[in-house]
Parts: C-alpha cells; structure tokens; sequence
C-alpha cells in the first residue's frame, strides 16, 4: 500500500509488542525507495503525533486488547479519508477514523450483531466487499484457524455488521491434556490438504478472474519419519508417545527447585524419546481459495 | 488422512471460495521459517502490472517476496530488502 504519498509501495505491519515500556502494539510503517528496497520501520502515529495505541481493557488481561496487532487500511465509513481498522490478541478489533490531518489517537471497538466483534485470538481484519452489495464486509483468520465473515448489513457510509459465519472450519488439534484420541500427525508436507491454525487472510483478485479470491496463511507442524519407518509404524509410535506426554503433563510438576528440575529432565527425555522416530518441522504455507 | 479432518464449510449465503489450493513458488511451496505463522499479502509491489505475494513471518520480522510471472506463476521468493540486509518489522519478539 501507498502511505507517504509518493507513489512508491510502503509496507504497514502490525507487531506483537513493543520492548522496554508498557506492553502494545504498534503498527510501523517501511517506507518503499525507488531503488526497491525499504526504509527502516516507524511507527504509524496519529494526528495528534504519537503512535497509535490500542485502547487497553480493564483487569489484569486488559493488556491483551492491546498487543498483537494486525491491521487493515479501508475507508470503513466511505468519508473520503482512509481508516485503520486492527485486530489484536484477544480476537477484537479496534477503528481508528481516519480525516483530513490523519488518524484519531482514540479507537472504538467494532461490533456484530450488537456485540463486540470477536474471532477465538488474534484478530486478523480484512476488508473487501465480499458479498457485492457495496459495501465492505470483514472477514478474519484466527489463532484457532477458523477464517469467519461477518457481512456488513448497513451501508458503504454507515457500516453495520452481522453476526459471524465461518466460512473455513480449521482442522482439529490435539490438546495434549485432554482425554481425546491423538490426532495423526502430517508425515511429509505433501499430507497437508487445507490450512492448519493460526490463519492470516487477504482478499484481492490473484488469479485475476474479475472475482475476489482469498488467500490464507497458516502455521503447522511437519514431520518426516526416521530410520525408514512406515508411515503406519510411524503413526502408531507417535499415537502412543502422545499419550504418554498427555500422562506427564496431567502430573503436578511440583514446587522447589529440584521439583522444577526432575520437570524438566523428564520433559526433555521425552522429546528424545519422540525425536528417535520423527524430526518436527514448524512453518506456515499459503493456501488460495478461488472465488466463486 | 488429514483430508478427512479437515472440513471446508461454505457458508450458505456469503462468499463462496473453491477448495483451497497451496500456493507455489519457484517449483517449491511457499513457506516461511520456523515457527510458522504465515501472514499473506498481493500488491503490485514491483510496479510491472502483475500481482505480487508478499509474506510476512514470525521469525526475526521478515518478508519473502514472491514476484508474479503473469498466468498464476510465481518466481522463487527473496527477501524483502532494507539497506543492506533483510527489511524487518521490529518488536515480533
């Protein structure tokens, strides 16, 4: 997107949280050069000139209201000016109005349906108007993967939003402490077949149809087998290892520093245990749905 | 199979996407550094009228530019670039 006015793409990025001062944050922008490159990030700032700040909620979670960030820039109210509108950590999203000298310092929540707009954590807006009534409709990943749509039932000046839809249910995940069956672990990078958890969505025609399509970024964990195990001896292993890591972590770990300790020997002797079949790979692909 | 686990629910009314396909790049997957946490983008970054993916990641808050060839292709990734090294989002932690 185009920030400084100058003609030249700059990047805008939202940020876990910044160091060194109260927790927040903030959105920074890289201002693109001719040459290609990018300048060194600063933070978005309001009109009154400091950086834009979430607003934090009350209570010892508050500050999760504020951390975590990811943004989208729209003219939500169809004003003429340029509005941000940003997700955070606890799955809300903030609206900063935009006008003629800038960004207001103070946001307001976004509500569904007559509530907070809310996704699982992570909240991660896009705007588009996905439903073709003209006006823009959000729609979001989450930390548990599921993406949702909330369309926007008021107008392009008078945004109005419904409940939420899903509209990409997320694989399930194995709790190690819960009482579930363990899931099948992904042997191979090629077993993935749909996005996994934490989903981070765009909107834009990219295959340049004429229609919106949507892309999703994930994050997963691939294995690949060692010793040339099959995929069902490997499976099995793993099953197995799962529950004898759900039993340890049912246990107390104690309190005391030798408590502290045997945890730990026992914890990392049981990933040696699992790394003698498997190696892990953590990463996140980006997955395309085409629209329709 | 993964396949089984994983359900694709279109919404009865609202937008409707075909299955989701992984994206390619360069003849591999698009992926990012461990830990994950894949943050997509399209913008035209290099102004020549195709589309570019631009994806942001958890590791040290950098970007992998994937340049679009025209026709759904895309080139090998490479950093977005800052002065001298990989252009970063600070405070990612």
């Amino acid at each position: 997107m185009e920030l400084t006015g100058d003609g030249i793409a700059d990047v805008l990025s939202g940020t876990y949280s910044r160091k060194g001062k109260d927790m927040a944050g903030l959105l920074y922008v890289l201002p693109g050069r001719k040459d290609g490159t990018f300048g060194k990030a600063e933070p978005l700032k309001a009109a009154n000139g400091e950086p834009l700040v979430l607003p934090q909620g009350e209570g010892e979670n508050g500050v999760v209201d504020r951390i975590c960030t990811r943004q989208w820039l729209c003219d939500l109210d169809g004003d003429g000016s340029n509005d941000l509108v940003v997700g955070n950590f606890r799955g809300t999203f903030a609206w900063f109005r935009g006008g003629k000298d800038g960004f207001a310092p103070a946001a307001s929540w976004l509500q569904a349906d007559d509530k907070p707009m809310t996704v699982a954590h992570h909240g991660d807006p896009c705007l588009a108007d996905l439903d073709g009534d003209g006006d823009l409709d959000l729609v979001s990943g989450s930390s548990d993967g599921d993406v949702v749509w909330f369309a926007n039932a008021g107008s392009r000046t008078a945004p109005k939003f419904a409940a939420a839809k899903t509209i990409l249910v997320a694989p399930p995940r194995t709790n190690v402490v819960d009482d579930g069956e363990p899931q099948p672990i992904a042997l191979g990078e090629d077993h993935f077949r749909a996005p996994g958890s934490d989903t981070r969505v765009f909107v834009a025609d990219v295959d340049g149809d004429g229609k919106l399509d949507l892309l999703v970024g994930d994050s997963v964990t691939a294995y690949t087998a060692k010793g040339g195990l099959a995929e069902a001896d490997v499976q099995a292993k793993h099953a197995a290892w799962s529950k004898k890591q759900r039993a340890f972590f049912q246990q107390p770990s104690g309190d005391g520093d030798d408590a502290q300790r045997k945890w730990q020997e026992g914890y990392e002797a049981l990933e040696k245990e699992r790394d003698a079949f498997v190696t892990e790979e953590r990463t996140g692909y980006v997955w395309l749905l085409r629209g329709k | 199979m993964l396949t089984l686990l994983t359900l694709l629910a279109a919404a009865p009314q609202g937008p409707q996407f075909e299955p989701p396909v992984r994206m390619q790049a360069g003849g591999s997957y698009v992926k990012v550094e461990a830990p994950g946490y894949a943050c997509p983008s399209w913008h035209d970054v290099d102004g020549d009228g195709k589309g570019d993916l631009v994806v942001g990641q958890f590791r040290d808050g950098k970007m992998r530019l994937f340049k679009g060839q025209g026709g759904g292709v895309l080139a090998a990734g490479e950093w977005l670039r800052g002065d001298k090294a990989a252009a970063v989002v600070p405070d990612v932690w």
